[in-house]
């Protein structure tokens, strides 16, 4: 066993849906769609779910995951200051900044206890987007950069398939189909997002960004987004 | 010190069909007293403003005029304003701005709208055609200094739907970035670069119109004033959100004239609110 049997170890620890920063409770706009009768098809799940991966995901999360990513590495802060504040600035709703926040304090918080020390200033800043701060966890335990957004990539592609799976609600079997049919997809698009330019950067989703606008006066809600 | 310049292109028609119309256009607001003046124009090109006048008094009214009616490849309009300090200037423009096809270079417009501490804008333009074949690059950048009020939209129809007519060629690129203090609050980017693109499930889902409009500051009560404002269909097409001290209200739907209603309706309930001023709605809307 090598050290990169550790590093392994550590991406999938990290990418864990067992990991205590609740991201369980987020649909992104899927719980609105759902009840809007928008999205009630195993092929209208995929179809949405392989447009917000190669447009949301490819063009905004993996570059800025990149930048973030080479910026701890450097120990740039203000690079690293940057491009938190792009990230946070281009999530569409308030839905959807709240989730970004929460679920980077909350992974500020476990970091220490998977043995990442991380000092108060840091915390604050790292605590703003749960990209910033997996993006931290990912250079410090120097994990591959390639490896770290297939990862976080997939961490999110298999929680909106387990929230629809929940709320269509779909056969578990169903859900797991659709994660191993979009899989050659998401490693694509991960590549692409790899590779883009700061001007190529963003991808608004104009009907997302209104699920979950709608999603914040739903009468009745299991989500937090 | 106020400098009031006109320029005029010095290029031939027929360079200008060729390379397309440079135009350029700054405006500067100052606060003179008990009304706000239009202290700077500078123009380059065929981009001009009509003398402002005062329905409401203290608030300088202005209408953008684009002469030639419409932007074809090769054109670049660029738009800068400046509201100083304790200034409030309303801006808004009398007709569809209409962006053609692009047989050799691709069009551009660049609008940097930048309001001091303590000034007010808004900018309420009518909305942006893009003809089939067209191939744009919108950049709008919004600078917002301390205590700054802003309130703006833009308002995209792709190809004419009334006529049932679809954006099937061309490229767009829409970006646009507001910040206040130097700190992004919202950053978008929309690329429609293959017919494709109009369908996309979480993009514009087959919808030929979209626009956004944005007023700050804004708190929980200004969002359940603007969402009371809008009745239930309205309410289905127009998504509101509060991103950080900013109203957000995006309309994703089939008409231009539903996404004005909306908007429009939006301004009025806020105004009072944001910029503690009554809606004055400018003439021009109802011609």
């Amino acid at each position: 066993m090598s050290s990169d049997s550790l590093t392994l170890l550590r991406l999938i620890h990290l990418i864990s849906p067992s990991l205590p920063i609740g991201s369980f409770a987020y649909s992104q706009g899927l719980e609105w769609l759902i009840e809007q009768r928008n999205i009630r098809q195993p092929d209208r799940l995929k179809a949405w779910l392989h447009d917000v991966l190669t447009h949301n995901m490819c063009c905004l999360d993996i570059p800025v995951l990149a930048r973030l990513y080479a910026a701890y590495a450097a120990q740039d802060p203000e690079q690293q200051s940057y491009w938190q504040h792009y990230l946070i600035a281009s999530r569409e709703t308030h839905e959807l900044r709240q989730e970004e926040r929460l679920r980077g304090k909350a992974l500020v918080k476990l970091l220490p206890h998977l043995g990442l020390d991380i000092d108060e200033a840091q915390a604050q800043a790292l605590g703003s987007s749960q990209l910033a701060a997996f993006a931290y966890a990912a250079a410090s335990w120097q994990i591959s950069l390639d490896q770290a957004a297939l990862g976080y990539a997939w961490a999110w592609l298999e929680n909106q398939v387990l929230a629809a799976t929940k709320l269509i609600p779909l056969g578990q079997s169903a859900g797991q189909a659709i994660l191993a049919e979009l899989s050659p997809g998401l490693v694509e698009s991960v590549n692409q997002g790899l590779n883009i330019t700061d001007a190529d950067i963003g991808a608004a989703c104009p009907q997302l960004s209104l699920a979950s606008s709608g999603h914040e006066t739903q009468y009745t809600r299991l989500f937090r987004s | 010190m106020s400098i009031t310049t006109s320029t005029t292109l010095s290029a031939t028609p027929s360079q200008a069909q060729f390379a397309g119309w440079q135009a350029q256009l700054k405006l500067g607001f100052e606060a003179r007293g008990q009304k706000t003046v239009l202290s700077q124009r500078q123009r380059l090109g065929p981009l001009a403003v009509q003398r402002p006048f005062y329905p409401e008094g203290a608030v300088c009214h202005v209408y953008l005029l684009h002469p030639p009616g419409g932007v074809a490849g090769g054109d670049e309009l660029e738009v800068q304003v400046h509201t100083h300090p304790q200034s409030a200037a309303l801006l808004t423009s009398p007709g569809a701005a209409k962006f053609y096809h692009s047989h050799h270079l691709p069009a551009q417009q660049r609008q940097h709208l930048s309001v001091a501490d303590g000034a007010c804008l808004e900018w309420l333009p009518q909305e942006n055609i893009f003809f089939p074949g067209a191939r744009v690059t919108l950049d709008m950048q919004v600078h917002l200094q301390g205590s700054a009020r802003f309130i703006g939209w833009d308002i995209q129809c792709l190809g004419r739907p009334v006529i049932q007519e679809r954006f099937t060629s061309g490229s767009l690129l829409f970006r646009s970035q507001i910040q206040r203090d130097g700190v992004p609050l919202l950053i978008e980017r929309l690329s429609i670069q293959h017919p494709h693109d109009l369908d996309r499930p979480a993009g514009l889902n087959q919808h030929a119109v979209f626009g956004t409009l944005y007023a700050t500051p804004a708190d929980q009560p200004v969002m359940q004033t603007a969402r009371e404002c809008l009745n239930t269909e309205q309410q289905a097409q127009c998504g509101m959100t509060l991103l950080d001290g900013m109203l957000v209200a995006r309309y994703l739907g089939p008409d231009t004239a539903l996404a004005k209603a909306c908007f429009e309706q939006i301004w009025q309930a806020v105004r009072p609110l944001i910029m503690q001023r009554d809606s004055c709605i400018p003439r021009i809307w109802n011609t």
